[in-house]
């Protein structure tokens, strides 16, 4: 009855299109209103203590860090190399595209940034080039996912604040199975643009690859010290976060100097504008997930799925689709914080290893940001193409179709995941 | 007057705590390991700072940021929901749930800002201070009641503008930063790919 009562109620107020932060406060503050004895008092402390914990931290210095690479000239340089990589293959700069995607997801936490950084200008070269418009938007939206399942990620810092699960083995198991991911879209745009013998590149020299690959190192350093400094426990992942944003800004304007300093305040002031949104919903959701705990409600439904005998086959099934539905209504950093809580102590109990179901949480986030209505990416990639979402839609869907088979594979092959962290002796 | 003013505040405020908080951790990560160094005079003098509390600093100031920001987020219409079903009604019924939704956001954060106030002031008579810096914990949770009044202040500026001139802020997606990079790739795209075929 309760529970019926706290999602009826969220699900009402959220349709009416409010922020979904605050349809999550209001949630709670009627439910202490009109039907609980919890004194008020603790919960206020809740609203207003919940997010002091430095690993949520992260968060703001990830985004800053990103906003710094986008605008700052390293995106650029990726794309380079990659093209000098790959560009005469069949698939030429659409498969560069995902290299360089690849790439750049290995130092952003976000995939409309990835998008954004990369799209903005391989997309309009792809055209230039004689690629259908809808080939390069398809591939860039997708693999633009790749932000946030190769680490550093924003939503697999939320997963962990939202489950107290480790970013640090969460991180370490993004790296093999968004290795994986980029290869099988990879291997989708060399095999479109073969079939459809789409335009390719000269084979760049040895000395052009190597001379991209020194103009692009400054940024490669970065995973060096983002991935390594955390394996390695030189830094915390808050700390790796803080020190790659250092490290962006020293590179854009420094080192590239495709930034100038009167531009830094206002990337900073964007970055702060996004964080505090994000943290906004952390300190809200954070209050929800108070709440759901406190009424029992997680571990009443974990009780009654034990008592059903249902399969862990059937219950990721049951996730995958339920996180999927979500996708389609509500960005991932929202859909990680409401649902992370209510799953998590069910997975647990049909002992799923918490860093797999966090992975497999991700994959579904990516898949959600590349469709239709709410996919982010999507109205990233719509915004550089100027083409229609409906249009867009039709031209990811060899992509889409290639990552809902990948999540499958996430999904009921816990060893992609699991096996990096183990080998290193992270878990 | 006093409008530009708060505007103004709220930006150069958020700006410099994202910049401050940044430098703080890196500062303190970098004399952790600087203090290793075995450097003659340097070491003993790095040794002797204590940058404990540069952690709980930098948590105050992204809490002080996420309260202030998040009114800001207010007025750049950052702060997104899900308006797939509002979107399919006649505009007469969408404006109608338009205004509900920034009332309720009003009534929420007002809310909580008088939760704030009771709090901030009780924290007041207590003399609590925070475990590393021994800021009286009043003042570290001031933040809380300017920032929630602010968005509730945000919130009815909004519903007010919407009701009147219709608008809403809202975030650009079509308008994509760092697009102007485009040229720069044409620009040296024969010589870093080797010529164009």
């Amino acid at each position: 009855m309760t529970t019926a009562f706290i999602f009826g109620l969220l699900i009402s107020l959220m349709l009416t299109g409010m922020p979904i932060s605050i349809a999550l406060g209001l949630t709670v503050l009627t439910f202490l209103f009109t039907m609980t004895q919890v004194p008020i008092e603790s919960v206020a402390l809740k609203l207003f203590t919940g997010i002091e914990k430095f690993e949520i931290m992260a968060i703001p210095f990830f985004i800053l860090a990103g906003n710094f690479l986008t605008h700052g000239g390293v995106a650029r340089r990726m794309i380079a190399f990659a093209t000098a990589c790959v560009g005469h293959l069949h698939g030429g700069l659409g498969l560069a595209g995902v290299l360089a995607c690849a790439l750049f997801a290995a130092v952003s936490g976000s995939s409309p940034a990835t998008v954004v950084a990369i799209g903005s200008i391989l997309l309009p070269a792809m055209i230039a080039q004689g690629f259908p418009k809808r080939f390069g938007a398809g591939v860039i939206t997708t693999s633009g996912a790749l932000g946030i399942l190769i680490p550093p990620s924003i939503v697999m810092v939320m997963y962990a604040v939202a489950t107290n699960t480790s970013v640090g083995q969460l991180f370490i198991a993004g790296v093999i199975p968004g290795i994986a991911l980029a290869t099988m879209l990879g291997v989708v745009t060399w095999y479109r643009a073969w079939k459809n013998d789409y335009p390719r590149l000269p084979r760049a020299s040895f000395l052009i690859v190597l001379r991209t690959f020194k103009d692009s190192l400054w940024g490669l350093l970065l995973i060096v010290i983002v991935i390594g400094g955390i394996y390695t426990g030189m830094f915390t992942p808050t700390e790796a976060a803080a020190m790659s944003a250092v490290y962006a800004f020293f590179v854009s304007v420094f080192v590239y100097k495709d930034m100038t300093l009167k531009q830094v305040p206002k990337v900073l002031l964007d970055s702060a504008n996004m964080s505090a949104m994000l943290l906004y919903i952390i300190t809200n959701a954070i209050l929800f997930s108070f709440l759901m705990t406190h009424e029992n409600i997680p571990q009443a439904m974990a009780q009654w799925m034990i008592d059903q005998n249902l399969s862990v086959i059937l219950f990721l099934l049951g996730c995958n689709i339920l996180l999927l539905l979500a996708g389609n209504v509500m960005e991932p950093s929202s859909i990680t914080l409401i649902m992370a809580p209510i799953l998590f102590p069910i997975a647990i109990k049909l002992g799923i290893d918490p860093v797999h179901f966090g992975i497999m949480m991700v994959v579904n986030m990516e898949v959600g940001m590349c469709h239709p209505p709410v996919g982010l990416n999507l109205y990233v990639a719509s915004g550089i193409t100027h083409m229609g979402i409906t249009e867009l839609t039709v031209a990811v869907w060899p992509w889409l179709l290639t990552m809902l088979v990948f999540l499958v594979i996430v999904t009921y092959w816990p060893p992609l995941s699991l096996w990096l962290p183990r080998a290193l002796g992270m878990m | 007057m006093i409008l530009r003013f708060l505007d103004r505040f709220e930006e150069v405020m958020i700006t410099f705590l994202m910049a401050a908080a940044t430098l703080v951790i890196f500062v303190a990560v970098v004399h952790r390991y600087a203090a290793g160094l075995p450097i003659p005079g340097v070491q003993d003098f790095l040794l002797g700072l204590n940058l404990a509390w540069a952690q709980e600093l930098c948590i105050y100031m992204f809490i002080w940021m996420a309260k202030i920001g998040a009114a800001y987020g207010v007025r750049t219409g950052i702060h997104v929901g899900v308006d797939v079903m509002i979107n399919a009604l006649s505009s007469e019924w969408r404006n109608k749930f338009i205004i509900f939704g920034l009332l309720a956001g009003a009534l929420f954060t007002g809310t909580v800002g008088t939760f704030a106030v009771r709090f901030v002031h009780e924290l007041y008579s207590t003399e609590q201070v925070s475990a590393d810096m021994e800021l009286p914990m009043w003042l570290v949770y001031m933040g809380l009641p300017i920032g929630s009044y602010l968005m509730c202040f945000r919130f009815l500026q909004a519903c007010y503008r919407f009701i009147r001139t219709g608008s809403l802020p809202r975030p650009d997606h079509t308008k994509v930063e760092g697009i102007e990079a485009v040229e720069i790739l044409h620009a040296d795209d024969s010589s870093s790919k080797g010529g164009k075929p």
